[in-house]
């Protein structure tokens, strides 16, 4: 408290009222009513103790798994046969509950599906997502799953305080968005779900599968108070300005997502920018899964979107300072349930937070991580490969592009299926477009793609000499 | 937001553990309320908010909100127009202290004398329908205030933030005893309601709620309440007391009783004493008026009260108009930030009350020590000053028996005990009575002692443990 207060950063900031003449506290609109009664509960809960905190998510996954069985043809069998719906759900019977691979997401997309989708949940959609280590997969989802999203991003602006009024620079693939270098896109507002509660200043946007040099002279011209981008991008962008000597005088935090962050990220920007970096953890097909706690750079599971547990090799729960694979299940998707999912990554247990919040602790996320591509030309970008939209279609169950020579590249594929040659020719099509004509490209079939050290999948693995 | 306190078992049905009703199917936690709960839950989120901020940002946001109320007054209420041009208020400069204290009290005579007046020309039609709310008022004075849906918004949002504030369990049983229509609620059966009331099941799942009318005896409305054996008791602060002392005379028990939650009246001295001992549980007061919604809220961990800043302003200030330092007492002067169909603007509500500090709790809101009721309520004394009297009875007073006791200042220098004397009341009692008040008061008073048969109550129903019945402010 004994911080200059600043009346537009959160908590001080008040939503926006639709009640003419009431101004404090503020009437908001249903949508951002309903935003904020979940943030209500998000502000309680978080401080509730962890056996609390467990028990109201098995009464939620009470509800999850009646309808799963009664309504998602893969769970019928599978979930009638523990019989765990006519007692309360403890840990014990919840882990009998086989373990989801990512493979059995990928084979069974029409089974997953519910048969009967509650239509309060709102309207469905298709979730299409590479995920953390090349395999993609298609999910389906409702309306409810986007509001929890949105109530936790406005959660992680709350527990960061951040100043409603300041600039947001974004730098990430829009592919609805023509923001090219050198100008990106100008918005007035941080867009949804901030602009949709709270007055927010301008936010400006360009497409990261630009070189770091235009990024960051982009930068430079919008001197953002943060930015939010994902972690290669950011420790590229440090690395650059410290290089060149560029400043952004008025930047106060990185915000990153996406990919697990590399070891000296955080140490990179204090240097360059005298700036904290803020991380999240989320995936497409699921949400919000943890975020960086407001006072220490571990990270807190969002219990009230997902039941995050760590397990070892055996499936027993690790304990506190132990690795092991995250397995997930959702709460909130009637849609295409997902129970006891291993999406892929792997975490680090942690203990109790001393911030006091009953919200698991995960010590470090080892998940995705990409190596910034090298152009024949000397330049450097980032791989976007993965959220390319042709992907669906692909016939491969895991992906990895590897550059080998400056001007080569090698997609290494694992067969989801038989592998035809036409199969193949497909994805050196696929190749051949995404690297353009700059690159020499071939196509290899692998049984397995081994992960790098510390359990880390590298989507884009460059063998060619560090950057210097 | 601050962590609950983890020491209490966390029952799951109590707040802040309790989730709301959700409207969707298939979805229990965190529930997804329907648009009305949904309303009220964001203002409990900014409420939840606003209570920690530091004062000055508290006082920001009323000013900036008062800024909208007095525009509104100036263009639609003819009774401020003059008066707020006159003091200086300009709607397009920001409102300071300086500014605020420019503008005149505005007394409850003045209320009184110009109902039609104060009524805005145009209330904005989205703050809700208009409907009048009434008031005896503890000085006997009736006014009527017209009030919006939006005014009533805020009542309903400041009762749930009571809740969480002392982290009530929903699903315990709660007893209301208070004034009703003859012939509803009467013992012995009173009523049971399946909730607990509109502006907590419009949220939250609740455990029944067990009504009685006021109007029966002690005997009978301990009779009642060991029958319904509650968790909760909600009733004046006076009748909360007279029962005690009942249930510690007659040995009976409530077995379950957690908390008695007092309003309307200010707090004897000794009630909190006699609840804990008899019972063994705390009173939570409440400080609300009905043409001003809620003003104060007792601390979740202090006796003392937190003005609810997001409805009001709250003024205390001395004979001069000038605001006390902590620990003075004053006139209570408030200011409604929501009541756009009559604004009461630096309206004297009648009540003295003692200003406090700040707070151990954190909370940025404004503390009240002592509630102290009405002018008429104050010993005075011969320099001519006001004391707000405690007589501390829970002790001396536990062995005498069963009693009904008001003190009256008869004239400066004299008191009088009224007492209505219950079964086994004798001449040894009323001396040491006499004894212990003449030792309380001191020998510049002269103390004498009437057996009455009734002790009336004052204006509005409220019983007045010390009243003055002489000079200009009786």
């Amino acid at each position: 408290m004994n911080a200059p207060i600043n009346p537009n950063a959160l908590p001080y900031a008040v939503p926006r009222s639709v009640l003419p003449g009431a101004a404090w506290p503020a009437i908001p609109n249903d949508l951002a009513s309903r935003l904020l009664a979940l943030q209500l509960q998000f502000g309680q809960s978080q401080w509730w103790p962890p056996e609390v905190i467990q028990a109201r998510q098995f009464e939620q996954l009470r509800q999850v798994l009646a309808h799963a069985q009664r309504t998602v043809p893969f769970y019928g069998s599978r979930l009638s046969a523990l019989d765990l719906t006519h007692a309360p759900l403890d840990r014990e019977n919840w882990s009998r509950i086989p373990i989801l691979s990512r493979k059995d997401v990928q084979l069974n997309r029409d089974a997953l599906r519910s048969r009967s989708i509650p239509a309060e949940h709102g309207a469905v959609r298709e979730v299409t997502t590479s995920g953390s280590t090349g395999r993609p997969v298609s999910i389906l989802s409702t309306e409810l799953p986007v509001m929890l999203w949105q109530a936790i991003a406005l959660r992680e602006h709350l527990w960061h305080r951040r100043d409603l009024t300041a600039k947001l620079a974004v730098i990430r693939v829009h592919p609805s968005l023509n923001a090219e270098p050198p100008d990106g896109v100008a918005m007035p507002t941080w867009g949804p779900p901030t602009d949709l509660v709270f007055r927010t200043g301008p936010a400006a946007m360009l497409n990261g599968s630009c070189a770091v040099g235009d990024m960051a002279a982009w930068l430079c011209k919008q001197d953002p108070d943060y930015l939010l981008t994902t972690a290669t991008r950011a420790l590229a962008l440090a690395r650059h300005f410290r290089r060149t000597g560029l400043s952004l005088p008025r930047l106060r935090q990185v915000r990153t997502y996406g990919e697990a962050m590399s070891a000296d990220l955080r140490e990179q920007c204090r240097e360059t920018w005298r700036v904290p970096v803020v991380d999240m953890y989320s995936s497409r097909e699921i949400g919000y899964m943890a975020l960086q706690c407001p006072l220490h750079e571990h990270y807190h599971v969002q219990s009230e979107n997902i039941l995050l547990e760590i397990l070892d090799e055996q499936g027993n729960a690790c304990r506190d300072g132990e690795i092991g694979r995250v397995v997930i299940s959702t709460l909130h998707n009637f849609a295409t349930p997902l129970i006891r999912y291993e999406i892929g990554d792997y975490a680090e247990s942690g203990g109790s937070c001393p911030c006091g919040r009953g919200l698991p602790v995960i010590r470090r996320i080892l998940g995705r991580v990409r190596n910034m591509m090298r152009m024949p030309d000397g330049s450097t970008r980032w791989p976007d490969f993965m959220l390319a939209e042709t992907r669906n279609d692909l016939p491969a169950a895991q992906m990895q592009i590897v550059q080998t020579a400056p001007d080569v590249l090698e997609l290494r594929a694992v067969p989801a299926r038989h592998f035809s040659a036409k199969d193949r020719a497909k994805l050196l099509d696929y190749m051949r477009q995404w690297a353009g004509p700059q690159f020499h490209v071939s196509v290899r079939i692998v049984d397995d793609i081994p992960r790098g050290p510390g359990g880390k999948f590298e989507e884009f693995m460059s063998l060619l000499d560090p950057q210097t | 937001m601050k962590p609950a306190d983890t020491s209490a078992p966390p029952y799951l049905s109590a707040l802040p553990y309790a989730p709301p009703r959700s409207a969707l199917p298939g979805i229990v936690w965190p529930a997804v309320p329907d648009d009305a709960a949904s309303r009220m839950l964001a203002l409990q989120f900014q409420l939840e908010h606003s209570q920690w901020w530091p004062p000055e940002v508290i006082e920001a946001r009323q000013f900036e909100q008062l800024r909208l109320v007095l525009e509104h007054s100036i263009r639609t209420v003819p009774f401020y127009g003059s008066r707020l041009a006159a003091a200086g208020f300009n709607p397009s400069i920001p409102i300071d202290r300086e500014v605020w204290a420019r503008i005149p009290i505005l007394t409850r005579r003045e209320v009184q004398l110009n109902a039609s007046a104060l009524r805005s020309s145009h209330p904005p039609p989205r703050h809700g329908a208009i409907s009048d709310v009434t008031t005896s008022g503890s000085t006997g004075r009736a006014i009527t205030v017209p009030v919006t849906e939006l005014h009533g918004l805020f009542w309903q949002a400041i009762t749930l933030r009571e809740h969480l504030w002392h982290q009530r369990d929903l699903g315990g049983k709660l007893a209301s005893i208070r004034s009703r229509g003859t012939g509803t609620a009467q013992y012995p059966d009173g009523l049971v309601a399946a909730g607990w009331g509109p502006s907590t099941d419009l949220i939250y799942r609740t455990g029944p709620c067990a009504m009685l009318n006021h109007a029966c005896s002690m005997a009978e409305k301990a009779d009642w309440l060991m029958r319904q054996d509650p968790d909760y008791l909600l009733t004046s602060a006076t009748n909360a007391l007279e029962l005690a002392r009942h249930f510690r005379r007659t040995g009976l028990r409530l077995a379950t009783l957690r908390e008695v939650r007092t309003y309307g009246e200010m707090l004897p001295g000794d009630l909190r004493d006699t609840c804990l001992d008899v019972w063994g549980v705390k009173v939570v007061d409440m400080y609300s008026s009905e043409e001003i919604g809620y003003m104060a809220l007792q601390c979740p961990q202090n006796e003392h009260y937190h003005v609810q800043a997001e409805n009001v302003l709250l003024e205390i200030v001395d004979d001069h108009g000038h605001p006390c330092r902590e620990d003075e007492i004053g006139r209570v002067i408030v200011s409604t930030l929501h009541n756009f169909a009559m604004p009461l603007i630096r309206y004297e509500i009648g009540d003295y009350a003692e200003a406090g500090g700040s707070c151990s709790c954190g909370r940025g809101l404004p503390v009240l020590k002592r509630i102290l009721g009405r002018v008429r309520n104050a010993l005075r004394i011969a320099d001519g000053g006001r004391r707000w009297p405690d007589f501390g009875l829970a002790k001396k007073y536990r062995d005498l028996p069963a009693v009904q006791l008001q003190v009256v200042q008869t004239a400066l220098d004299a008191l009088e005990l009224r007492v209505v004397p219950g079964e086994g009341f004798s001449a040894t009692d009323e001396a040491r009575l006499l004894g212990y008040f003449r030792d309380w008061a001191g020998p510049q008073f002269r103390i004498s002692l009437r057996v009455v048969e009734e002790i009336p109550r004052g204006p509005g129903g409220k019983f007045e443990e010390f009243m003055t019945q002489f000079g200009d402010e009786t």
